[in-house]
């Protein structure tokens, strides 16, 4: 029952200095961190901290004015989102991006978009090779579907869904890319313990069956330590901890974070 | 066709006596027949009678391989997938005895059967069965070996106990090069007498009891029930139902070997209604429950289509209701009925039943309990040759079927071919003999001899009437059937059934055992009275209230009546018509113990509250005070008073049925 | 009965044109949920440019290549310029921006190629084809207009299948999320407005051919509103269903129930037409359903 140890490899992401500010407010001040490969790392702290602000960093939404972020050993600087799935970073969002009137089906081969490649107006005709990479693709969707137990809901478009299986379809288009590291912003968040438990294991075993580098902000305390390999705490867009869920637990900045000791 | 024309005592005229037998002459006869269906990553994948057989040679080798021998029991875990149906006949070969378990049962459950049935091996379907397994791994030091099917999540067990189905099938196949002849000399080794599979039924007292039944039992019941429905080998079923269940067993594998038929394993369990629909089956099986949920999820549609929809649905669905039941069993129709059918069907119930993924059905059969004649009719009038049957697990499955042109909703059908009933005079329970009888309970001598009789009888616990043409009625279970004082059968659960299919009513406790006459308690279902009362602008404050509003009254006098009415077309049960009754003032609660949490009605204990309530319907009183102790919602209690009124019902002359 | 098959015909073929514009607005809004206000100034812009490429002596098939051209670039800049600042903005102010876009068009085009009506001619023949032994007479230009509506559809319905296809329904529903799984949003933008911008020019260059290349058209292209509420705005075949229906209903009315109101009802028609329908059915005949799970 006890997974083997797992081996948890060199640096994935570098995280150098960010600093990012709108209209001169700062969202994030001099944030370092790396992300390892294999590893799950969550991004807590309260409100407003400047969690998401920090994944939509990574993933290109947004361009921090200070800082360099290297990815697989390279540096980059104003890398527009559809660049960063194109490397191999996938993500969920907070508040549920889907294509709402697509089937969950649909929604999970649109995140293989990438994956596909024969040409432009080959694929129009169904025919050959066309047709047969198109078969592979739906076969790994498929697969996805299984994985993730939502085949009672293959043709459901998703905005009839309920929430939690939202949040599901959501992870499942990310994993159809076949991402390096895959994002996720709260992927818990509104759920019932149950459908929480669900999502835990999910997420656990996408990092173990896939190998899947995993950054994820989360609210569950409970969650975070159970399944973080390591946690980063971020406060008022500063970075105030960073290490293992036994250090991170008796860091006084962090509990003071969250007792709301005035700064 | 020959072959499915058994001889009367359901013996196979080639001599196959174990379903392995049957499974093997499928294998050369119908070698490119599909055998099993299973969906999975979204398609078909499918296996002919040619593949399950070399699939289950290969699982028994490999089983033997792994030193399960003569004797030897496999616990049997998981939802219904193929290759936990060819495990069921991979042992049976090898002369060892299946044990499948329910797959929702909780760990305590899977170990106590178990280690009940001493069984040295089990399959599970996945890591969650295989998680439950070794949760109690260290209690039954007799399990040996356990195999999984899918290996998913399970990439980190090392247990040496653990192995995988594939594994097994691998070494199974190298066995089999090794070893040649022997997986056919094994198979011939079984015989008709040998027990070939052992079913614990869950009673609802105690512990489970293992239903030991041979291979006997199996082949020539089922042989006899598809001689009788004319099944064969083009028929297709979903196999849905839990694998732990006998009747599972018996369509999904014996019937399905024996007839050499297609059975296809749904995705999941939540994809059955989607799976139902793209199969088609033919022939199809479902509690009272299931046709229930169809019929609700039918309605509620409907009332959200458009209005043109909805009429014309409402309007074909009575011209269906008026005929539908007289077109299917071949009986006479004006032309007109008949035409307007051909459009209904056209246009309302061809489209339906599409949906309903019963375009195909030719064969459906519900049994359990008792089914709201509502929705019986509904299917039979959509063409849908819906029937019931009776029995339980000790006499394989089935005592009762109906016949396609004799379908009743009120009765089971005559006793089934090769089975003969008898009503118990004294006690009015139903006994049986038939080629099905079960060989005994599994390490329990005691409980075998209490239900069978020296000369082959057996008890099946309910109490049961034969109408005046030869069909059986179950009534209620033997222990609850009463008797009035002048001598008559009383039989409360069979009574107060009746009452709550009607919507108003939600409870119904019948009296009578000891007394002149029946009375009855009712609790009204405040749902659907409410909605009555508003829709006809009668005011009421509370549940109380409402339960005493005379209109509300006249509305239970006049459902009640026709229950009266009912009951008088049969000699039998006449006597049980009620004379008096009264609304509750409370619903009957399993928080207060009024029922059980499956919402049974604890009679003793209602008998003792309601002591005095009980005795005025047996008075001429024509209203009664109550004071009762209620339990608010926030534990607070209270005490509550009104006047209950007790009204009576017309009652109407016994008279035989016509016909 | 031949007096009014004749009407009926002659009013589907006058909405197969209006078609042809409402395609280019149910693209837009498909693929980027703008309604593109702008689709009418286009289709006078790619007409002008059609023209005056022509009457400066170029070949027509390379005029006809030129404009797309300058169609292409069009949609690069309206990117670059307008909509890559709007990103993930309300729809309504995508809306407000196109109003911009299709004042300048209107106005720049005339600036370049001045305000005159411009005959154009392409070689589409004109002459009157009579059919039933000449009891109804419909214009071959027409059915010309019909096949070439005929081929744009199909070369449409073809492209939604492809890999674009799918990129553009899912830009459609939600922009962030498209970006996530790697889809390019201004690639795409350039894209979905070059096709709409090609369309724009096949209608230019239809009714341009019909009424010569004037201001008016740009009004006139406004027709396709009601077509749109009609048949659906995210549906192509609801583009072009709502079109026969609008361009017919409003013949048949115009001739049938016109003289009640003293004629003249040929304009505003189809307007009170699509207001009705408004109220039957919101989604139009072919739209999606709105479904929100509140």
């Amino acid at each position: 029952m006890n997974p083997a140890q797992k081996t948890i490899g060199d640096v994935l992401l570098k995280v150098e200095n960010i600093s990012l500010s709108f209209g001169g407010v700062k969202a994030l001040t001099n944030i370092s961190f790396e992300i390892r490969e294999h590893e799950i790392l969550a991004i807590i702290g309260p409100n407003g901290a400047g969690k998401s602000s920090m994944l939509n960093c990574i993933n290109g939404f947004y361009h921090p004015q200070e800082g360099t972020i290297t990815f697989k050993g390279q540096p980059r600087k104003q890398m527009r989102p559809h660049e960063a799935a194109k490397q191999g970073i996938a993500r969920t969002f907070q508040n549920i991006a889907l294509f709402k009137g697509m089937s969950t089906l649909d929604n999970i081969m649109t995140g293989r978009l990438l994956k596909m490649k024969s040409g432009l107006l080959s694929s129009a005709i169904y025919k050959g090779p066309a047709e047969k990479e198109q078969i592979e693709h739906r076969e790994f969707c498929e697969r996805i579907i299984d994985f993730l137990e939502i085949e009672a809901i293959r043709k459901v478009p998703v905005g009839r869904l309920p929430y939690g299986l939202q949040k599901r379809v959501e992870l499942g288009r990310a994993l159809a890319a076949e991402p390096t590291l895959l994002l996720l912003d709260e992927p818990m968040a509104g759920m019932n313990l149950e459908e929480k438990q669900d999502m835990c294991r999910f997420i656990l075993d996408v990092n173990d069956e896939f190998g899947t580098t995993i950054c994820l902000i989360e609210h569950d305390m409970g969650v975070v330590m159970d399944i973080s390999d390591r946690i980063v705490v971020l406060d008022y867009g500063r970075k105030i901890g960073d290490g293992l869920p036994d250090e991170i637990k008796r860091n006084q900045a962090v509990i003071d974070a969250y007792l709301g000791v005035q700064h | 066709m020959s072959e499915t024309l058994a001889a009367a005592d359901g013996r196979d005229p080639l001599g196959r006596d174990t379903i392995p037998k049957f499974i093997a002459y499928n294998g050369q006869h119908r070698r490119d027949r599909p055998a099993m269906r299973e969906k999975d990553l979204g398609i078909w994948q499918s296996w002919t009678w040619g593949e399950v057989a070399a699939k289950v040679r290969q699982l028994a080798c490999g089983l033997a391989e792994a030193g399960f021998q003569r004797g030897d029991k496999l616990a049997i875990i998981g939802d219904n997938r193929p290759e936990l149906y060819w495990s069921l006949a991979a042992v049976q070969s090898l002369g060892g005895i299946p044990v499948p378990i329910y797959q929702d049962s909780v760990a305590d459950e899977v170990q106590y059967v178990i280690d009940h049935a001493e069984a040295r091996f089990a399959i599970a379907e996945n890591q969650e069965q295989v998680d439950k397994l070794l949760t109690i791994k260290d209690r039954l030091p007799r399990l040996k070996t356990i195999i999984y099917s899918d290996p998913r999540g399970l990439r980190h067990y090392n247990q040496p106990f653990l192995l995988s189905l594939e594994t097994v099938m691998e070494r199974g196949a190298a066995f089999e090069k090794a070893n040649p002849g022997f997986y056919d000399a094994e198979m011939a080794k079984g015989s008709g007498s040998d027990v070939s599979i052992i079913c614990y039924t869950s009673g609802t007292t105690g512990r489970p009891k293992g239903v030991m039944l041979s291979h006997d039992n199996v082949v020539r019941s089922a042989t006899l029930a598809i001689a009788f429905d004319k099944i064969n080998e083009d028929d297709e079923i979903l196999a849905y139902l839990p694998l732990a269940w006998v009747g599972d067993n018996f369509i999904s594998y014996a019937e399905a070997a024996i007839a050499g038929f297609c059975v296809n394993c749904p995705e999941s369990g939540e994809t059955v209604l989607s799976d139902l629909r793209e199969i088609g089956p033919t022939y199809f099986f479902a509690p009272p429950r299931i046709f229930e949920n169809l019929l609700t999820t039918v309605m509620i549609r409907i009332e959200d289509a458009s209005a043109i929809k909805r009429r014309m649905f409402h309007y074909f669905i009575g011209v269906a209701k008026k005929v539908g039941r007289s077109i299917l069993e071949g009986k006479p129709v004006a032309l007109g009925d008949r035409l307007l059918y051909a459009i209904g069907d056209l246009l309302v119930y061809g489209p339906l039943k599409n949906v309903l993924g019963m375009s195909r059905l030719r064969l459906a059969y519900t049994a359990g309990e008792a089914i709201g004649p509502d929705i019986f009719d509904f299917f039979r009038a959509l063409g849908i040759n819906l029937k019931q049957l009776y029995g339980q697990t000790e006499c394989t499955v089935y005592l009762c079927q109906q016949k396609d042109d004799d379908v009743r909703s009120d009765t089971v059908g005559p006793p089934a071919p090769g089975i003969e009933l008898r009503i118990d005079e004294q006690t009015g329970e139903v006994l049986y003999r038939s080629p099905g009888v079960f060989v005994g309970y599994y390490k329990d001598e005691a409980a075998t001899a209490e239900a069978k009789t020296p000369d082959g009888w057996v008890h099946t616990g309910d109490a049961g009437v034969f109408t005046d043409d030869g069909h059986l009625r179950i009534i209620d279970r033997a222990k609850d059937v009463g008797r009035l004082n002048d001598g008559s059968l009383f039989a409360p659960k069979y009574v107060e059934n009746k009452l709550k299919f009607f919507p108003f009513i939600k409870e119904a406790v019948v009296f009578g055992h000891q007394r002149d006459y029946a009375t009855a308690f009712i609790n009204i279902d405040l749902g659907a009275v409410g909605s009555w009362a508003e829709r006809n602008a009668i005011a009421y404050t509370s549940y109380a209230d409402l339960a005493g509003r005379p209109e509300v009254y006249a509305q239970i006098k006049n459902c009640i009546e026709q229950v009266n009415r009912d009951l008088a077309s049969d000699s039998s049960m006449a006597a049980c018509q009620i004379r008096r009754f009264l609304i509750l003032h409370k619903e009957l609660d399993a928080d207060d113990g009024e029922l059980t949490r499956t919402r049974k009605v604890r009679r003793r204990i209602i008998a003792e509250r309601y002591g005095e309530l009980i005795e005025a319907l047996y008075s001429d009183k024509q209203a009664v005070a109550v004071e009762a102790k209620i339990t608010f919602e926030d534990g607070r209690t209270g005490t509550f008073k009104a006047n209950l009124a007790i009204q009576g019902a017309e009652t109407f002359i016994p008279m035989r049925k016509a016909g | 009965m031949m007096f009014f098959l004749e009407v009926l015909i002659g009013g589907l073929m006058a909405g197969v044109m209006y078609s042809l514009v409402a395609l280019g607005f149910v693209l837009i809004f498909k693929a980027s949920g703008v309604f593109n206000f702008a689709q009418g100034a286009m289709v006078l812009f790619a007409g002008l440019f059609f023209v005056g490429f022509m009457e400066l002596g170029v070949p027509l098939l390379l005029s006809l290549l030129l404009t797309a051209a300058v169609m292409v670039l069009l949609a690069g800049v309206i990117e670059r310029l307008v909509l890559r600042h709007l990103v993930n903005q309300e729809g309504i102010i995508l809306f407000m921006a196109t109003i911009g876009v299709s004042f300048f068009l209107d106005g720049f085009g005339q600036t370049i190629w001045g305000s005159n009506v411009r005959q154009l001619d392409v070689g589409i023949p004109t002459d009157p084809i009579l059919l039933f032994d000449g009891d109804i007479l419909i214009q071959s230009f027409d059915l010309y207009a019909a096949l070439v509506a005929g081929v744009l559809l199909a070369i449409l319905v073809v492209f939604q299948k492809t890999r674009i296809g799918r990129a553009l329904r899912a830009v459609a529903d939600d922009h962030q999320a498209a970006q996530s799984v790697g889809i390019p949003l201004n690639v795409i933008w350039v894209i979905v407005w070059s096709i709409a911008g090609l369309v724009a020019l096949v209608a230019g260059v239809m009714w341009g051919s019909k009424l010569g290349v004037q201001p008016a058209i740009v009004s006139l292209a406004l027709k396709a509103l009601p077509v749109l509420i009609l048949g659906g705005f995210t549906s192509v075949p609801g583009a072009i269903v709502g079109g026969l229906i609008i361009g017919a209903g409003e013949k048949l009315a115009e001739v049938y129930i016109g003289p009640l109101f003293g004629g003249g009802i040929e304009n505003w028609f189809a307007y009170v037409l699509a207001l009705g329908f408004l109220l039957i059915r919101p989604q139009g005949l072919f739209g999606e359903r709105i479904i929100e799970r509140v």
